[in-house]
């Protein structure tokens, strides 16, 4: 396990550089989206009102924002759970150019298997911690806020070391939960036996 | 006669609270699971959750952006006045909801379930929801409930209908294999106050394990020896899991386990679970008769637990 400070926009090197289990930190240019905009512009054929060429970081939250002065104010941010965006996660990866996916538990393998043939990876904080990243990201700009809502609209954040995030699906294929799987699955059978729930145990039919 | 301007605001009181700090009895538990976790992943983030809730009841921000369904429950005294009625009390629960959308303690996560318009209040067709329940003397007792979306909707809020030939062996069963199911990848951010109701139809069950999960106090038993026991079994048991914090492998995956039930029929059993999130918040005040707000620990939803 090795930590990595990266620039956005990150280059392909920078993402095949790493493996589940490592720690990132990432400065530069990121957007915000959620299920509304994934369906705006994946199914209803709007354009996406973001340049991934400078910004090829993607953050699945919908942040706490107010109206500050002319500008926003972030309030809180909390990486949400992307493994709801799977229908969309590899068009997304792919058609948007991104490199990394900043979000919550897992994706599936569609998006995992577009990810090893674009190189992009997905990261996620280990911890419930929003205070903890306020202070690393600076709300630029805001797109879609009529049209979709304060927290499905994309947020153009300017961040600045935000994380760490680990790694929990790398671009070669592997998924840093799919290996934490078997442990638990082991320890849910002797968990059972121990409730003197025996292996085969069957429910009784009722439907 | 309890004016509205006095409970409106004790309403308000119990959203600000509740949706940026956790109760006494929650962070004892994070205190526990913190001091005993072996993992060292699991430990920091575990530290690193309790220190920004410890920083958003200072600040007053929310403890978790996702300030979830906001739900309340009210303790009604027999004898409880209001001014405006009963019909009044829900119009101001909307309006304090509205105001603490509107001043940042609440972020605007209710949506229409099709079209997704967002109302950007959290205001909209049974939402906020109530549940009432009557008891001896004239006070109110509110309680705000912010139960986050990561719980509810990645598989940890769900029923079954098991025979009485499988008894609390199909009843456990369930519990451990839904669980499991649920914290792959953490996405119901474990480790989680889980509520289980045992008995009554589906949505009674469902009631009682929401109400198991979010109204009572994490530590405390079932009165019942039987019950009691299915609650340190299973504690036991889902701790014994390695599930960790987020998922990522730890001692503790569960803060508590409450069960409750209710008689039911003759022809099965049907178990609900409900799981609060690992940032377990709720808020209660007393509102009472004589004009006096207290702010309460505990809402005390099932007779001392």
């Amino acid at each position: 396990m090795a930590t990595y400070h990266l620039t956005i926009p990150l280059s392909e090197q920078d993402v095949e550089q790493l493996t589940i289990g490592d720690v990132v930190y990432i400065t530069g240019k990121a957007f915000t989206c959620r299920s509304r905009l994934h369906r705006w512009v994946l199914e209803e054929g709007h354009p996406l009102p973001v340049d991934t060429t400078d910004r090829n970081v993607l953050i699945h939250v919908g942040p706490i924002v107010l109206p500050e002065g002319d500008g926003w104010k972030l309030i809180s941010f909390m990486p949400t759970s992307s493994i709801r965006f799977e229908k969309w996660g590899a068009r997304s990866v792919d058609e948007w150019g991104l490199r990394m996916i900043v979000g919550k538990t897992t994706m599936g393998e569609e998006t995992m298997a577009m990810m090893v043939k674009n190189k992009c990876v997905h990261v996620s904080p280990q911890c419930v911690s929003p205070n903890a990243w306020v202070d690393s990201i600076r709300i630029e700009d805001v797109k879609l806020f009529h049209e979709l809502g304060t927290i499905e609209a994309t947020w153009h954040m300017d961040v600045h070391e935000l994380g760490p995030f680990v790694v929990d699906i790398d671009c070669k294929g592997n998924n840093l939960y799919k290996n934490h799987e078997s442990e638990v699955n082991e320890r849910r059978d002797q968990a059972l036996k121990e409730l003197g729930i025996e292996p085969d145990f069957q429910y009784t039919k009722l439907y | 006669m309890i004016s509205r301007t006095l409970y409106e605001q004790a309403i308000f009181d119990a959203i600000r609270k509740g949706a940026t700090d956790i109760a006494p009895d929650v962070r004892g538990a994070f205190e526990r699971a913190i001091a005993k976790e072996s993992r060292p992943a699991a430990r920091e983030g575990l530290e690193k959750t309790y220190e920004s809730i410890q920083m958003s009841a200072r600040l007053g921000n929310p403890a978790c952006p996702d300030t979830g369904w906001p739900i309340f429950y009210f303790k009604v005294g027999n004898e409880c006045q209001l001014e405006g009625g009963f019909m009044a009390l829900e119009e101001a629960t909307r309006s304090a909801v509205r105001r603490a959308t509107r001043e940042g303690y609440l972020r605007a996560t209710m949506k229409h379930p099709l079209s997704g318009y967002d109302p950007g209040d959290n205001v909209g067709n049974h939402v906020p929801n109530f549940t009432y329940q009557f008891v001896p003397g004239a006070d109110l007792e509110v309680t705000y409930v912010a139960k986050g979306g990561g719980s509810e909707c990645f598989g940890g809020t769900r029923h079954r209908v098991v025979a009485f030939a499988d008894g609390v062996k199909g009843i456990e069963k369930f519990v451990i294999d839904s669980f499991v199911e649920a914290t792959r990848s953490g996405g119901i951010c474990p480790p989680n106050v889980l509520g289980i109701g045992i008995g009554g139809t589906a949505n009674i069950a469902a009631n009682l394990a929401k109400e198991a999960a979010c109204l009572r106090t994490v530590g405390s038993r079932n009165p019942d020896p039987e019950f009691r026991r299915i609650e340190e079994d299973l504690y036991t048991a889902l701790n014994s899991l390695g599930v960790g914090i987020m998922g990522i492998g730890g001692d503790t995956s569960v803060l508590g386990v409450n069960v409750e039930y209710a008689y039911t029929h003759i022809a099965g059993i049907c178990v609900a679970i409900s799981s609060n999130c690992m940032v377990a918040r709720r808020g209660s005040y007393r509102v009472c008769a004589d004009g006096t707000v207290q702010e309460m620990a505990s809402p005390n939803w099932f007779e001392g637990r």
